[in-house]
């Protein structure tokens, strides 16, 4: 018999549900913001003791609100505690997003999975596709990454078109696993944080706790100032880390979230009291940007990333979307990545920032199609006359207008459709493809 | 390449570490406080500590093959214990009386440890927090000045990060603290953003209260680069990086 024993880890056991040590350091436990590809950026998911700051600057979207309903739905699935810190967090919770497939079929969702079942088909089609034998045993260009490479059980694969079950809640809020919080119960936040200390106090070590604030400064918390801002954001993270088996995150209301709220470099403060913040900007704002990059919804900036048990963060090493490390070798070399988010119908994902190619990649065909161009003609051949005459209408004692179309004209344009339509040409790089970030 | 020199931390000196969010100087304090455990067994080493956990540093200092949980000569103050919370804050005068509560536990610290020569070292990791938090601009800079002249009294080194986030123009505070300081330790990140293998630059400069020498001074000419690694950084030259070349 061999004298060597293999050394376990007694540590590995006592680690609480939905959590896992983190492979860069043994003292870290992490858990997933239930994104896999913001898990990538954060360096393979939120480190407990750890504060996420989500800051979404755009009036006209939730991207903030939708990560937190993320954080949501992973804490509850994988039986953690949740705490939402929420003027109607009950209201909040309900509208949560839940797992594919653990809800009773409704029809849509069997369109959805009819859907699905094409999606695959065209994917197996495009693997057929013929290619130069120099390019064909290369890897796949990816732009994101997928919770089976990375986070295999450790985060769960969550459907936007999915409510979360109304009994899945009841028995959360039942076995007190999820614990709303109102914030109307003060001011300026302190008694907020004294709910939280309350909470965490009377926690055992058995559970991981999550604190989810959907958004901070909306009016419901009155009349925030910076200040106040900043000495929550501070006593949360002091709270953390005197509590280390709980992890917040946490997303500020959209008018807070540039300078011209908190004055010069109010980001950047925030950024300083958190240990993980990131933008997400829409380009909902700006109608130039959303035509430039007509495959994301916004550009994700990083601010700060969490390292709570090192200098270097983990992100730096082993994030595959920041792209830090993979390039020369050893040594670590490239810049890093810019990185993007965009909102499918079924997932949010965060991703690499490319350019289209020239004229766009979803609009190349080598002749637009001429039955498009024919239905255009008729609708403008259709519409036009009623417009003519509603003002004749009104001025009709002025003026009288007539239009006439040659009847030949509208018929020979109706006989166009009648064509068959030409098949679109194919391409091998499509960014909207489905199958490269299916999950 | 080795940074800082052995003799840059020395008795009546306050070095001003000043960084900004893409390029945290936290590596420099960790590394401030190793080498000054390491130099001797008996030197003290006090840290005011704002936003750092203990956790953190004693994880770092573990992965730096130093141990600050058993180490007698490491002191710990969470500067935000000795404040009230918020609420129960008066009209302004109540900050600089938890502030005098510092300058007078440090006070005695410092003190206890006057024994056989060493220089202590003290370490406030973070004075832009304390302004950001509510402690008025007047306050803090008493505060800096009161915790030099304690620290040049009792023959001690005193270390202090400031923030900078508004880089285009200093704000009040990092002018105060400039006129205080015997060298201003500039830590960059890099105009070109963020790369794997050069995380920043660091710079050197002097304070107005030194002397005209050129000893440690470092120009932003010819800046010093820097690579994370979990503990501590790789210091190098600008552009001989073994990951640039």
């Amino acid at each position: 018999m061999s004298s060597f024993k293999r050394k376990t880890l007694s540590g590995r056991a006592t680690l609480p549900q939905g959590t896992r040590l983190s492979p860069f350091s043994t003292s870290t436990v992490i858990t997933s913001t239930g994104i896999p590809s913001l898990d990538d950026i954060l360096g393979g998911g939120l480190p407990l003791s750890c504060s996420l700051a989500v800051l979404a600057p755009d009036h006209h979207s939730a991207y903030g609100e939708l990560v937190q309903k993320y954080f949501v739905a992973q804490g509850l699935a994988s039986g953690q505690k949740v705490c939402i810190i929420h003027d109607e967090p009950l209201r909040f919770a309900r509208e949560g997003i839940w797992m594919a497939g653990s809800t009773p079929s409704t029809p849509a969702q069997a369109s959805t999975t009819a859907e699905d079942a094409d999606d695959v088909k065209a994917s197996q089609h495009d693997d057929k596709i013929k290619i130069a034998w120099r390019y064909e045993q290369m890897k796949k260009f990816q732009t994101t990454v997928s919770s089976n490479t990375l986070n295999d059980d450790l985060c769960m694969t969550f459907d936007l078109t999915c409510r979360i079950p109304t009994a899945a809640l009841d028995a959360a809020r039942q076995s007190a696993q999820l614990i709303p919080i109102d914030v109307g119960i003060s001011e300026d936040g302190t008694g907020v944080i004294k709910q939280i200390e309350e909470l965490l106090s009377n926690d055992t070590n058995a559970h991981a706790v999550r604190i989810c604030i959907p958004a901070l400064g909306s009016p419901h918390w009155g009349d925030m100032q910076p200040l106040t801002v900043l000495t929550l954001l501070h006593s949360l993270r002091r709270l953390l880390h005197r509590y280390p088996n709980a992890c917040a995150s946490l997303s500020l209301a959209p008018h807070m979230c540039t300078d011209t709220w908190g004055g010069p470099g109010w980001v950047q403060k925030v950024g300083w009291l958190t240990d993980a913040a990131i933008s997400m900007s829409a380009f909902g704002a700006d109608p130039s940007l959303s035509s430039l990059f007509p495959s994301h919804h916004g550009i994700v900036q990083i601010h700060t990333l969490p390292a709570p048990h090192t200098i270097l963060p983990a992100s730096d090493k082993y994030s595959t979307l920041r792209g830090l490390s993979s390039a020369a070798g050893t040594m670590g070399g490239s810049g890093e990545n810019n990185l993007a988010f965009k909102c499918m119908r079924k997932r949010l994902i965060f991703e690499t920032l490319h350019l289209d190619l020239e004229g766009g990649v979803t609009e190349r065909r080598t002749t637009p199609s001429s039955n498009a161009m024919a239905l255009d003609a008729s609708m403008i051949h259709e519409t036009m006359p009623a417009a003519v005459l509603a003002t004749g209408d009104t001025k009709g004692s002025f003026a009288t207008v007539e239009v006439e179309f040659e009847p030949d004209a509208t018929r020979a344009v109706a006989d166009v459709p009648a064509k068959p339509k030409k098949p679109k040409k194919k391409v091998a790089f499509r960014s909207e493809r489905p199958d490269l970030y299916d999950f | 390449m080795q940074f800082p020199a052995p003799d840059l931390v020395s008795s009546h000196r306050l070095l001003l570490i000043t960084d900004q969010l893409p390029a945290p100087a936290d590596f420099l304090l960790h590394r401030f406080l190793h080498l000054h455990l390491k130099q001797s067994k008996t030197a003290k080493c006090i840290v005011l500590a704002v936003s750092e956990s203990l956790e953190r540093c004693k994880s770092v200092a573990s992965k730096a093959n130093t141990n600050v949980a058993h180490n007698e000569s490491f002191q710990f103050i969470d500067v935000l214990d000795q404040f009230p919370p918020l609420q129960d804050r008066g009209e302004g005068h109540t900050n600089d009386i938890s502030l005098k509560c510092i300058y007078d536990l440090l006070s005695v610290k410092l003190s206890d440890s006057r024994t056989n020569g060493q220089i202590p070292l003290v370490i406030l990791d973070d004075i832009t927090s304390l302004e950001w938090l509510g402690v008025s601009l007047v306050d803090l800079s008493r505060f800096a000045r009161a915790l030099r002249t304690l620290c040049v009294k009792m023959d001690a080194a005193l270390v202090v990060r400031h923030h900078i986030v508004t880089p285009s123009e200093p704000d009040m505070l990092l002018r105060h603290l400039l006129q205080l300081c015997t060298y201003h330790i500039e830590v960059r990140p890099l105009a070109s953003g963020r790369s794997g293998a050069v995380s920043g630059e660091v710079c050197v400069h002097l304070g107005p209260s030194m002397k005209d020498t050129n000893e440690h001074v470092i120009s932003r000419t010819s800046a010093l680069q820097y690579r994370l690694t979990e503990s501590s950084a790789v210091f190098f030259d600008k552009g001989t990086s073994t990951g640039v070349l």
